[in-house]
């Protein structure tokens, strides 16, 4: 099978095959609320998304020698981490103190299904409120941004573009929209950062 | 009015972490930026926004406090740090003392006390399949992970494809040899047989390959 577009995650994964284990921490960061979400959707529990989440970026990391990058990254982990709440969902059913609601939607693999109702929320209210700040932000910030540097962060992040078909839309060099893209990460970054340093320089 | 070097530094860092999300860095720069991950805990929140970013604008319930996502890498590295050395394409027997991955010497104080024991068992690991690839005792058929060569010395967690070949005997060794080195191979292989089937979730057979070790006929 071939990619339309390299994957972006090449050089984090080859890092992690040659032993760098911090390398793979960067990989959790960036797709840790992304299969945080897959998993609320598939075991209601929400004490038991956290650990198999974790137990997923376990398992990918035991499995990563034998990734030959025949998919994205992020397609392998995805189905690694259906499989581990799969699992977990035969391992609850076995289980006398396995909750119902937390059975529920066990055979979807969609990401985005939801089994006509939400997952259970254990946030608590002030997080809830600070996720909502946080989007509140980002979305305000995108808004004021200058046409082209919105142009090329939505295209980068929401279209998924690469920096050659951007390039292309955008009529400009490769090394414009790189520049346009960390611009407009960074304008953005800007008004995020009051609300995410909450413990100055102690963060991460 | 000049930018301080601090602030240069720190603007070009982040400029290749932002093309190292997308995945245009070039090879210079993600040196640079594993090792601005590792070194630099601006670098590190830098990261962490520009990904909170972009899933935001994705979806915005994908918005969360970033000390729940620090909470839960803090946790995974916990379980990381006990998870068994397997990635040390470059190791070899025969060097003497064993050379360690690079993220592994650069981490420090209570990192590395908590890799010593792995590591420790890991090294001890290579110096046995050393001892163990001359006789060739291993039934490992396709497994990658235990390949070894007669040219550059047995290799752990190798990722070259194609290199499920067996291990060639080259020179005799006595039986009370073998078993002695199988001995002291079995708490590293009961370790990794622990590691990889217990717990609340076992490994599917897709996900990870268990290390075997069939004793020599005595």
């Amino acid at each position: 099978m071939t990619m339309l577009n390299p994957d972006p995650d090449a050089a984090l994964v080859e890092r992690v095959k040659q032993g760098d284990v911090r390398a793979f921490e960067m990989l959790v960061v960036k797709y840790q609320r992304r299969i945080e979400r897959l998993i609320g959707r598939m075991v209601r529990d929400v004490d038991l998304v956290a650990d198999i989440a974790q137990e997923t970026f376990i398992r990918a990391y035991r499995a990563l020698p034998q990734f030959r990058a025949e998919s994205a990254f992020y397609t392998w982990l995805y189905r690694i981490a259906v499989n581990t709440a799969k699992k977990a969902l035969v391992d609850m059913k076995r289980d006398p103190v396995m909750t119902h609601t937390a059975l529920q939607g066990a055979d979807d693999d969609d990401e985005t299904y939801r089994g006509g109702m939400e997952p259970t929320d254990g946030e608590t209210p002030e997080a809830l409120l600070a996720s909502k700040e946080i989007a509140a932000t980002v979305n305000a910030a995108i808004a004021a941004l200058s046409e082209d540097l919105r142009q090329a962060i939505t295209l980068r992040e929401i279209e998924g573009l690469s920096y050659e078909e951007i390039s292309d839309v955008m009529n400009c060099p490769i090394g414009t929209v790189r520049s346009r893209i960390f611009r407009a990460r960074e304008a953005i970054a800007e008004r995020l950062r009051p609300l995410l340093d909450t413990r100055e320089g102690n963060r991460w | 009015m000049s930018q301080p070097d601090s602030d240069r530094s720190s603007d070009s860092s982040r400029r290749i972490l932002s093309a190292l999300a997308d995945g245009v860095a070039t090879d210079s720069e993600a040196a640079r930026a594993f090792q601005a991950w590792r070194d630099d805990p601006d670098a590190r929140a830098s990261w962490h926004t520009y990904q909170l970013i972009g899933d935001v604008l994705r979806s915005d319930d994908l918005a969360c406090e970033p000390a729940a996502d620090e909470a839960f890498l803090v946790a995974l590295r916990a379980r990381l740090a006990d998870e068994p050395v397997v990635l040390a394409p470059q190791a070899r027997a025969d060097a003497g003392p064993v050379a360690l991955p690079a993220a592994v010497n650069a981490s420090a104080g209570a990192a590395r006390s908590r890799w010593q024991g792995p590591l420790t068992m890991a090294a001890g690991f290579l110096v046995m399949l050393g001892g163990l690839s001359v006789v060739g005792p291993f039934k490992h058929g396709s497994d990658p992970q235990l390949a070894s060569t007669a040219a550059s010395g047995p290799v752990l967690a190798s990722t070259a494809p194609g290199s499920s070949a067996g291990v060639v005997a080259t020179s005799v060794q006595t039986p009370a040899q073998s078993k002695a080195a199988a001995d002291q191979l079995a708490p590293y292989l009961a370790a990794h047989r622990q590691s990889t089937m217990s717990g609340p979730f076992q490994m599917s057979g897709s996900d990870i390959r268990n290390a075997s070790l069939v004793q020599p006929a005595q």
